[in-house]
């Protein structure tokens, strides 16, 4: 249930933000690509601690009697609302990136549904992990660790994915 | 050995190979690679691929 929360929550963001694509679509196609290219490249900085930059975020954590009222639609709820990516704390600066993307993407629908289903998916990959590990306190360890360098990487691997991707 | 002359404990078969396959880093290099395959091969799923790296980066937010 949890899982589907984060998949129908990641849609939603990314289904609203295509909604909006539309307003950026007289921008020439080159343009677009630029831009994501710039935030996401922007983004790995900020991750890398060389740029300072206030983003905006819900800076919250969702209610843990959510999952207390009512286990299976409580896990759904919590999935959902970290899903969307605008109900708590964003850590890191690859989802705003990946926001920018799917706003300046235009076109159809399918793009911004992949990039929010693969979102959801994305979020599912860490509390997955953390429990097949068997060690849930190690991994956090491990986690903590490695945490600067991954989201780093991960706004630069989002900035080249854009070079090569964008129509 | 260990000092009390008994072999040290070592992780089991099955720890061993979890250790590896539940890294932190696995997901990034799995996602990195599918990155450059997909942009060679399919936008649509380089999009996804894209979406998964974002949700990735949150690990360890909640």
């Amino acid at each position: 249930m949890f899982t589907a929360g984060l998949l129908a929550g990641g849609v939603l963001t990314a289904g609203v933000l295509w909604l909006l694509s539309g307003l950026f679509t007289p921008l020439p196609a080159g343009v677009r690509q630029g831009l994501i290219v710039a935030v996401a490249l922007l983004a790995a900085l900020r991750d890398a601690g060389k740029v300072s930059l206030r983003l905006p975020q819900n800076a919250r954590q969702i209610p843990q009697d959510v999952l207390r009222r009512h286990l299976a639609r409580g896990a759904l709820q919590f999935g959902f609302e970290l899903g969307t990516g605008v109900r708590t704390y964003v850590s890191a600066s690859a989802p705003y990136a990946l926001a920018v993307a799917v706003l300046l993407s235009g076109g159809s629908y399918v793009p911004a549904l992949a990039a929010g289903l693969g979102f959801g998916a994305g979020r599912a990959l860490t509390p997955a992990l953390r429990r097949l590990s068997g060690d849930g306190e190690r991994w956090d360890g491990l986690l903590a660790r490695r945490l600067s360098g991954t989201t780093v990487l991960c706004s630069v691997l989002i900035a080249a994915a854009a070079c090569a991707i964008f129509p | 050995m260990s000092e009390s002359g008994r072999p040290a404990a070592r992780p089991s078969g099955a720890r061993t190979v979890r250790a590896p396959l539940t890294d932190p880093v696995l997901p990034l290099a799995v996602l990195g690679i599918a990155a450059v395959a997909a942009a060679l091969y399919s936008p649509m799923l380089t999009w996804a691929v894209t979406g998964g790296l974002a949700g990735y980066s949150l690990s360890g937010s909640v």
